[in-house]
């Protein structure tokens, strides 16, 4: 065979691969959209969408909904995310403008990557004994300050990549302005701003779907959300208990509350998207 | 008569990036009102020298020792305020780089930072945008976001923003070099015309633009001064068998 001829065949073979691979990602991700949909979209009722549990609704009773754990992994998420934000800006603003390219910014990146890495289940039992500590309970507090701890390495190495890919011209040129680092840092994060609002997403999308880390923390309860002191009901643990009942129509509401979860998510990647188009509006390049 | 007129000295200065000497002993003049041009080929160590003369060298993560006296006092003393050091002594970067904001408050940051010009911003505004000959292609638009200008557009703005600051000293580190020729000339022309306020330093690769722009000529060698003195005599009478051989072409 010639040199011409192979360099061909070699091309279309890892073309063929590529194409298999794209088929086969995208083909999981429509096949698990497919299925909730598909067993889900029947189960869900206006009743699961504006009511909370009562009454009969793990018996397949046709009365009560998922309204309680909807709210309730809304107010998980979000503190959790807005928690994580309040102590993951500074910490990016440290590295970024104090610590610059020092080993010790490297040592503190990797921590972060350790932690991301620790799996959930474990921040919920690390939690859950410091709560046991403190003398707290399961509670909407208790579930967001462990999302918090979840999400907080996501978010920190999610904006950190973002602010590290500002051209260092756009620091020199800033500084040379005679700004403290302080100031330069806030210039870098306005023009870091959509990615900034990707990783809060990105980390609000991790917290609103973790089941781990709030079966200790948050507990679960068939009330809505009332108080910080008290327990909390969440989507993933919906569909978790939902789904080990021994009743099909239970069952069948798990996949609509899958689905639910789903469309959350969806919905706020959109809006991510939507928003991030006003938030460019300066941004240079 | 440079040494009388000196506004900034250098002596001994050495710069270390990790285990690189980047610079080896330099000991120049930046004499004051004039344009100093920092020649020499890539990698000799303009920019490092251009930037050690504001303190920025360092963020890059730069080992720096000797001292470099601006009217006399050395900006690298630990007591001295750096801030204050890079308000005199600003910078037109090699890319234009406007801040993320919009046209009017990229020229308004520096006055605003400084607490200069309070009451009248929009005429220190005006007034800058029309030294670097951008008013009138802007002054509908001051609002508008600074990424919308052109290439040219934004290195001139850049150039307003700087001297909104209201320096003494305006280093430019190749600034004309990312872009089209008609818009290089229209900064250069400018750059030209600010020695009657500033003192100017430029750091280029490019010969005949330090032939054009040069009062006072600084040639670098691989982190070596090679040879210094007034434009007209450097690029006349070569000291050097270097220089010679650089301006001729022959290396670099």
């Amino acid at each position: 065979m010639n040199r011409q001829r192979r360099r061909h065949l070699e091309q279309r073979v890892f073309t063929t691969i590529m194409r298999l691979s794209l088929f086969l990602a995208l083909g999981v991700l429509g096949l698990i959209l497919v299925t909730v949909v598909r067993k889900g979209l029947g189960a869900l009722s206006w009743n699961m969408l504006t009511q909370s549990s009562t009454g009969g609704y793990y018996l397949g009773s046709d009365e009560g909904g998922i309204l309680n754990a909807i709210l309730g992994s809304l107010y998980l998420a979000a503190g959790a995310t807005a928690l994580a934000l309040a102590a993951g800006v500074p910490v990016v603003i440290y590295l970024h403008a104090y610590l610059g390219r020092s080993r010790l910014a490297d040592l503190i990146r990797l921590a972060f990557d350790v932690l991301w890495g620790i799996p959930s289940i474990v921040y919920g039992a690390f939690a859950f004994t410091l709560m046991l500590l403190a003398g707290m309970r399961a509670s909407l507090l208790g579930g967001i300050l462990t999302l918090a701890l979840v999400v907080l390495p996501i978010l920190v190495r999610a904006m950190d990549e973002v602010v590290r890919l500002v051209p260092s011209e756009l620091r020199e040129s800033t500084l040379a302005l005679g700004t403290t680092r302080l100031e330069m840092a806030r210039i870098l994060l306005r023009q870091t701003l959509p990615g900034l609002a990707t990783a809060a997403l990105l980390a609000f999308g991790r917290a609103i779907g973790d089941a781990a880390a709030v079966l200790f923390t948050a507990g679960y309860t068939d009330h809505m959300p009332d108080s910080l002191g008290r327990p909390v009901a969440s989507l993933p643990l919906a569909i978790f208990f939902q789904l080990s009942s021994p009743f099909p129509a239970v069952q069948a509401r798990a996949y609509a509350s899958a689905l639910v979860l789903t469309a959350l998510i969806l919905a706020i990647s959109l809006l991510a998207r939507l928003s991030m188009r006003a938030l460019s509006k300066h941004v240079v390049r | 008569m440079a040494q009388r007129s000196a506004h900034m000295v250098v002596s001994d200065l050495n710069v270390w990036y990790g285990d690189q000497h980047a610079l080896k002993n330099i000991s120049v003049d930046i004499p004051r009102r004039q344009i100093t041009a920092i020649v020499g080929p890539s990698g000799c160590g303009k920019s490092t020298l251009l930037k050690s003369l504001n303190r920025l060298a360092e963020i890059g993560g730069a080992r720096i020792s000797g001292r470099v006296l601006l009217d006399g006092v050395d900006i690298y003393d630990p007591a001295i305020d750096v801030t204050s050091i890079r308000a005199r002594v600003g910078l037109l970067a090699q890319k234009p780089c406007p801040l993320p904001l919009s046209i009017y408050d990229n020229v308004a940051y520096g006055p605003r930072i400084h607490g200069l010009g309070i009451g009248r911003l929009d005429d220190l505004v005006r007034a800058y945008l029309q030294a670097a000959e951008l008013w009138d292609e802007v002054k509908d638009r001051l609002k508008a976001p600074a990424t919308g200008l052109s290439l040219g557009q934004q290195q001139r703005l850049c150039l307003a923003r700087a001297l909104a600051v209201q320096p003494e000293i305006l280093l430019c580190d190749e600034s004309t070099s990312a872009l089209d020729p008609i818009s290089a000339r229209a900064v250069e022309d400018l750059l030209s015309g600010l020695k009657r306020d500033y003192t100017v330093v430029v750091v280029t690769h490019d010969l005949a633009q330090a032939r054009r722009l040069g009062d006072h000529v600084i040639f670098l060698w691989l982190g070596e001064l090679v040879e210094q003195g007034p434009a007209a005599r450097v690029f006349a009478q070569p000291a050097q068998a270097r220089t010679q051989a650089y301006l001729a072409g022959e290396i670099g």
